[in-house]
């Protein structure tokens, strides 16, 4: 069976600035998303990942081209209207959480319900549900100063699924956790998609998330490069990290190794001779 | 989403008592100034209510009895008896006068009380003799404090000793007090034989076209109805406080909106990051000022009781310290200004609001 189409980009092109100044953050984009899948956009600093996720979030107005979510056009949507189809339809996870400082777990939750104005009633029960069901039973009445990274992390994806959207967009959202964490809500986002068949769009410099990516698409200088995602894993941190760039290199046994820094690869060279 | 609102405010405990401080300081300076107004307003015609009689005639050109001098021939007593719908007509005998106690000039108004008609006597006596006879005096009990004066004490007014042997009240008129000694030694003490300050004259029949009556038939004099005199005494205050009245109100106004509204606009730029997420997730812009209105109206509830509390108190410990201070506060003032406390949060917010709404919702991207 072939998945319907949940996103569509063509042509998207987002610029910044006029004249000497005219900045092209995002240059003539193109790409489908199916229902369930999970996207990951990769690219250097500057690519313009965050200004592409930010348009198809429908917080930025495109220069041209069209966007549409649910074969909805939200390009030509007016400002009012995109703020009620943002909360029905998109979910955001934000690198820095973004959780509000003097409401608990829960209320950072309901805040949502409450703006869709769902009957308070319901509200916290089903705030409750998603906190639990993300591990955070013990964590309700928690601030977001008393939890870990993880935590805000899970608090910010309950958040984004309250009202069961379609479609989640997720910047950055292993950038300020460890590897343990990290890993945790990359499984989270990818049970979310398969389980509750929602698209997931990830926006990550982080290439150890790449495993839970249904594809990969590299952003540079504002486009989309093809084939460019030719990546190799670090032997000694299992990082993965793009051949073509990696710093540092090793042959052992006629195989070429690759590493992210030079102390994995003089433990590596330190290793091999034992 | 009020909640939020709550929050923000409660988390932030200084910046939350400082806007409710400044609120509370605004009602409490428009509850007491309005309080003294209405005071001093009831209190100084007080005594004129108290009076038995239905219309005041006076010197023609003569307007309240503190701030103009009427004196009138006692012979137009027959010439006012003779109208029709006057029932009667009494002698009013009264005057500032200002004289030395322990050293230091000192005010009074002296009535002349008709000890035999029950005529021009105290509001009310609430300790000693209730009528004076030669030789002694009433005072009110808001003189005897601020002058450290006891029923048997002997004050010499003119060249003539009067000993206190009354105190009375409901005749304080915050600059001076009344006091009272019988009518016939005010007679020669105020120099008025055969004069008289006012007639009092009890009617019979229509107030309003009996005072027009006497002004007709007797060009010099005034006849003012009770009601009338009672406004002519109560414009000299009206005039002279409530100008002084709108400039303290509007600035206790300021002060308020102004602390409300700085605080509320540190506590939205504090915040505005939050407000980006609050619109990035969906919330419309009139649900975020809802927000910050819900801030300014908490604070300007809270500080509307602390105000409204701390006045009461106040005023009570002023009225002790400062017994000539006489505040009434009315329940129609206090919820006058519960609206004007409202008001206060609906201008403050104006600020932060006009700020959230050029919040980019896109900066929450931004880390």
């Amino acid at each position: 069976m072939v998945k319907e189409n949940i996103l569509e980009v063509k042509n998207l092109t987002k610029t910044f600035g006029s004249g000497h100044t005219l900045v092209k953050a995002v240059d003539d984009v193109s790409f489908d998303v199916k229902r369930g899948e999970v996207i990951l956009i990769m690219g250097p600093s500057g690519s313009g990942k965050t200004t592409l996720l930010t348009t198809i979030g429908a917080l930025l107005t495109p220069t041209s081209g069209s966007i549409k979510i649910l074969d909805k056009e939200i390009t030509k949507e007016k400002v009012s209207k995109l703020a009620r189809f943002r909360l029905k339809f998109i979910g955001f996870i934000f690198q820095t959480f973004n959780l509000l400082e003097s409401l608990s777990a829960l209320e950072n939750v309901e805040v949502v319900l409450g703006i869709a104005k769902v009957k308070p009633s319901l509200q916290k029960e089903k705030a409750i549900k998603l906190l639990e069901n993300l591990g955070l039973k013990d964590r309700l009445n928690y601030l977001p100063k008393e939890l870990s990274g993880g935590e805000k992390q899970r608090v910010s994806i309950a958040r984004a699924l309250a009202l069961d959207p379609q479609v989640i967009l997720a910047d950055e959202p292993t950038a300020n956790l460890d590897s343990k964490s990290g890993h945790h809500v990359m499984e989270i986002l990818r049970k979310i998609a398969k389980e509750k068949n929602k698209t997931v769009i990830i926006v990550s410099h982080d290439q150890r998330i790449m495993d839970i990516a249904d594809r990969v698409l590299w952003l540079e200088d504002g486009r989309i490069k093809e084939g460019a995602v030719g990546f190799v894993e670090d032997p000694v941190c299992q990082m993965k990290i793009e051949k073509e760039k990696a710093p540092f290199k090793s042959t052992f046994g006629g195989k070429e190794f690759y590493f992210c820094s030079k102390k994995c690869k003089e433990t590596f060279d330190t290793n091999k001779e034992s | 989403m009020v909640s939020i609102a709550r929050k923000n405010l409660f988390k932030e405990k200084t910046r939350l008592i400082i806007s409710v401080s400044g609120v509370a300081f605004a009602v409490f300076l428009i509850i007491v100034i309005q309080g003294l107004y209405n005071g001093w307003k009831e209190r100084i015609t007080s005594y004129i209510k108290n009076i038995d009689a239905s219309i005041w005639v006076g010197q023609a050109g003569s307007s309240d009895m503190f701030h103009s001098t009427s004196i009138i021939p006692i012979t137009l007593k027959e010439n006012l008896e003779k109208i029709s719908g006057v029932k009667e007509v009494n002698r009013f005998l009264g005057r500032q006068i200002a004289f030395d106690l322990k050293g230091k000039k000192v005010n009074t108004y002296i009535v002349g009380f008709d000890t035999e008609k029950n005529i021009a006597g105290p509001v009310k006596v609430a300790e000693g003799k209730k009528v004076p006879q030669e030789g002694e005096i009433i005072i009110d009990r808001v003189f005897t404090k601020n002058k450290n004066l006891k029923i048997g004490d002997v004050i010499k007014i003119g060249d003539k000793e009067f000993k206190v042997v009354g105190i009375s009240e409901g005749g304080n008129m915050v600059i001076f007090q009344f006091s009272f000694i019988s009518q016939k030694e005010a007679e020669p003490l105020f120099q008025m034989k055969g004069l008289t300050n006012y007639f009092l004259v009890k009617t019979d029949g229509d107030v309003g076209k009996i005072a027009s009556n006497i002004k007709e038939k007797i060009p010099t004099v005034e006849a003012r109805t009770k009601d009338e005199f009672i406004d002519e005494n109560q414009k000299l205050v009206r005039e002279t406080f409530l100008p002084i009245i709108y400039v303290l109100t509007i600035i206790a106004l300021i002060i308020g909106i102004s602390i409300i509204g700085l605080t509320i606009y540190t506590a939205t730029i504090e915040k505005l990051q939050e407000f980006g997420v609050l619109k990035a997730i969906g919330a419309s812009n009139f649900q975020i000022y809802r927000v910050i209105f819900s801030q300014a109206l908490i604070s300007g509830i809270l500080g509307y009781f602390v105000g409204v509390i701390f006045s009461l108190f106040a005023v009570r410990i002023i009225e002790y310290l400062v017994p000539m201070f006489v505040v009434s506060i009315r329940a129609k003032d206090i919820l006058i200004i519960f609206g004007i406390a409202v008001l206060m949060s609906i201008f403050a917010s104006y600020i932060p609001v006009r700020r959230i709404t050029k919040i980019d919702p896109a900066r929450v991207f931004r880390a």
